[in-house]
This record gives structure tokens, C-alpha cells and sequence, in this order.
């Protein structure tokens, strides 16, 4: 049976009503999710020039953990990327603690800037970050990646500028902003064409987002890939089963 | 289009949204539509994510949309995420809609759903378009976009809206004023 016309209406409006509360309640929500600040503490970083048996190339990346580690984690990322800021705060602390820490993974941080040009500048001044502090204090680096993490803006918003990346750097104990800023100007090129060459490799390993990561057993040859910023379970339960293949 | 061609498309407009509110049922039709069009388009923005957590477990479901919804939030922002919720809902209303007027009317009414079809398609790629660009090899080619793509979701939302403005009520039959045929 039709209903008169005011009623209709009336309910159209409440449906506008309803349509905008929940469009509201929802960006609302989302909003909050993200809040909290990860906690960073120092956890022993070294440098490599070899080449793994999965073939990624460990010259010039910053690599947490032991050396002799029976598993290496390869994580992909880009410091505009939500996503991997979510992993940092959320389930890198946990993987830390429980498994670089007690020797069982070493994580290799690699650059994988696709979201903008300052995604670029941001992971070019990483490698100028590592460049600098990977022979005599390895370590500094991790407070100046999780300050970048953590001062990530909206994409686009100027926050991954050159300038703002130095100020951060300035602001991080045992980084030298200057030397920082002197190898962004006299290597620059050279280091862009070697992230460049890194995200070449990833293609060919399938990745097409960030963050992602291969977990691979040196001694087995084992591998498995993860994707996206995935609960620590999802780590723990991958790391046993390539521990177990 | 004149003052009162205009006044009859909001007037059909408001109709096809006041119909799903008619009855109890019809409004948890609706929202259980509008429900899982929200949760398909934010699982798709990264669907090797969305199927990695839910091939593992389905449990990881609220994990992944509110992975995914924040994630979306930061990405393309509050309007971003705004124009997916109205879409979902405008989705809701269309799809509802066209089922009253397929159980209304029978085989005309199906042709309907073919109607309805360029809209949800285009405002449903711009939305989801991130990952299946990404599963295609082409990630950051939303970024690229106008507005992340928001500017293609007001399009699939104005075709959507378009589509109910012409329908209207989908039990009513409206004979064209003369005014519409001049």
C-alpha cells in the first residue's frame, strides 16, 4: 500500500540522516584507531655485504638482530605508507622482544618507496642515515626510523620533505644531521639508483604494496611471504612453520 | 530540464529512499546490503592482505576491517572514507530499490538491474581500485588519481543517485507530465 507523500519524505530525510551519522561514526572511528605511540629501545642493528641464499643483496640495508640468526625477516616498506606505520607500532615491538631479541630472526629493512617523490627523499635519506652511523653506533639508527614512523603525515602534506626529514634527523641523538644532509647532495643519485634497483627485485618477487615481508630459514631454504600489516600471531604462527618445513 | 522535471527527479529521488524505511524488514535488507558493500570495498583496497588473514582464519574478519578502515582513513581521508560509507548506503537503497521492483514487476523490472549496473561498477572500481590496481601491478596508480580517486567515487555516487532518481518508488507507475514529453 502507498503512503502519503509527508511520509515518505520524512523518512527520506531520516535515511539522509541516518546515511550521514553513519558516514560520520565510521571516519570518526577511523580516526582513532590509529592513536598510540610505538616505544622504541635499543636492540643491536649490523651491517653486511653479502648476499643471502634468497638473493637479496644485504649491502647498504640496515639489518636488526644477530648476524648468525637462523631466519631472516626482509621487510619491505615505504615511510609514507599507513600500513607500515601501523606494523612498526603494532606488531614490530612484540616481534622484537620475542624473537630478534632472543636470536631467532634478524630483520633487513628495505626500501620500497612507491607512493610519492618524497617516498623517495624519505628512503634515500635512510641509506644516508645508515651510511653514517652503521660502522660506529649501527644502533642510532633505529630511533631515527621510528621517529620518521612516527611523524608521518598525511601523503602529499610536505612532512616527508627534505627539510622536515633533516629537522627530525636533528632532533635524533647520535645522527649527524649535517653529514646527513652532505650525502643526500653528493650521493643522492647513486643511492636512488640503487633503491631503484631494489624495487625492480621486488617486483620480481611479487610484491606490489607495502609493507610486505619474506621470512626465510637460511639453513631449510624455506620461505614464506606475509602481506600487509598483519597481528603478531600471523608472525608467530609463519615463523614456526617455516622453522618446521 | 525544467523547474518541474527537475522537482519530479527529486521527488522520485526521495521516494526510492523513503522506500526501504517503509517496513522493518526492508530497512535490515538495506543495511545488511549497505553492511557488505562497505566490507567488500574495504577489504579490496588491499585484497592480498584481506585474503592472507581471512584464507587463515575468518575470526580475522573485524581484525582486517578495522585494519583496513583506518588504513583507508590515513590513506584518502575522512572524505574519502565518508564517500565509501554513502556509498555503501546509496548502494543499499539502489539495490533494495531494484529488488522491490523486480518482485513488482517481473521481467521488466530486470532490466532494472542492468540499469543499475554502471554505476556500482564505477563508483565500486574507484573505491576498490587501490588493490585490484595493486593485484594488476600497478600500485600507487590511485594515488595518482585526482583526489585519490575520490573524484571517480562522487561520479559512482551521482550515477547511483541518478539511477534512483529516475526509478523512483519502485511500486508506483508515474505517467510523464506534459510538461516532460514538451
Amino acid at each position: 500500500m502507498d503512503r502519503p507523500d509527508s511520509l515518505v519524505t520524512r523518512r527520506a530525510v531520516l535515511g539522509g540522516i541516518g546515511t550521514t551519522l553513519a558516514s560520520g561514526g565510521v571516519v570518526y572511528g577511523a580516526s582513532r584507531l590509529d592513536s598510540g605511540a610505538a616505544e622504541s629501545t635499543a636492540v643491536q642493528f649490523h651491517a653486511s655485504s653479502q648476499s643471502t641464499g634468497f638473493g637479496i643483496d644485504l649491502t647498504g640495508h640496515p639489518i636488526m638482530g644477530t648476524p648468525d640468526a637462523p631466519l631472516d625477516l626482509y621487510y619491505w616498506s615505504d615511510y609514507q605508507c599507513p600500513f607500515c606505520r601501523r606494523f612498526e607500532r603494532e606488531t614490530l615491538p612484540e616481534l622484537v622482544e620475542n624473537h630478534v631479541r632472543t636470536g631467532t630472526v634478524r630483520i633487513v629493512f628495505i626500501e620500497y618507496p612507491y607512493l610519492s617523490e618524497a617516498s623517495m627523499t624519505a628512503a634515500v635519506m635512510d641509506r644516508c642515515v645508515w651510511r653514517q652511523v652503521r660502522d660506529e653506533e649501527p644502533s642510532r639508527y633505529w630511533p631515527w626510523h621510528s621517529a620518521v614512523f612516527e611523524a608521518q603525515g598525511e601523503k602529499g602534506s610536505g612532512w616527508a620533505s627534505r627539510s622536515n626529514l633533516l629537522g627530525i634527523t636533528r632532533r635524533v641523538d647520535g645522527v649527524d644531521a649535517a653529514a646527513v644532509d652532505t650525502c643526500m647532495r653528493q650521493r643522492g643519485r647513486e643511492i636512488e639508483s640503487s633503491i631503484r634497483a631494489d624495487v625492480e627485485q621486488a617486483a620480481a618477487f611479487d610484491i606490489r604494496g607495502s609493507p610486505v615481508f619474506i621470512l626465510f630459514d637460511t639453513a631449510s631454504e624455506a620461505a614464506g611471504k606475509l602481506v600487509g600489516a598483519q597481528p603478531y600471531d600471523r608472525f608467530e604462527t609463519a615463523i614456526s612453520r617455516i622453522q618446521n618445513a | 530540464m525544467s523547474g518541474s522535471a527537475l522537482g519530479a527527479h527529486v521527488s522520485r529521488l526521495l521516494a526510492a529512499f523513503g522506500y526501504p524505511l517503509a517496513t522493518t524488514r526492508r530497512a535490515l535488507v538495506t543495511a545488511a546490503f549497505a553492511v557488505a558493500t562497505y566490507c567488500l570495498l574495504v577489504l579490496s583496497t588491499f585484497p592480498a592482505y584481506s585474503m592472507q588473514m581471512l584464507g587463515a582464519d575468518l575470526g580475522y574478519v573485524d581484525d582486517a576491517l578495522l585494519a583496513l578502515t583506518a588504513n583507508t582513513y590515513r590513506t584518502v581521508g575522512g572524505a574519502g572514507l565518508g564517500l565509501i560509507v554513502v556509498y555503501a548506503v546509496t548502494t543499499g537503497v539502489a539495490l533494495t530499490t531494484t529488488l522491490g521492483r523486480v518482485r513488482g514487476a517481473g521481467a521488466t523490472g530486470v532490466r532494472d538491474l542492468w540499469s543499475v549496473l554502471p554505476g556500482l561498477l564505477a563508483s565500486g572500481c574507484a573505491s576498490c581500485g587501490a588493490g585490484v590496481l595493486g593485484l594488476l601491478g600497478f600500485a600507487g596508480a590511485l594515488a595518482a588519481m585526482p583526489f585519490e580517486g575520490n573524484l571517480l567515487r562522487l561520479g559512482g555516487i551521482a550515477l547511483l543517485v541518478g539511477y534512483l532518481s529516475r526509478v523512483g518508488h519502485p511500486r508506483r507507475c508515474e505517467l510523464a507530465s506534459t510538461t516532460d514529453e514538451a
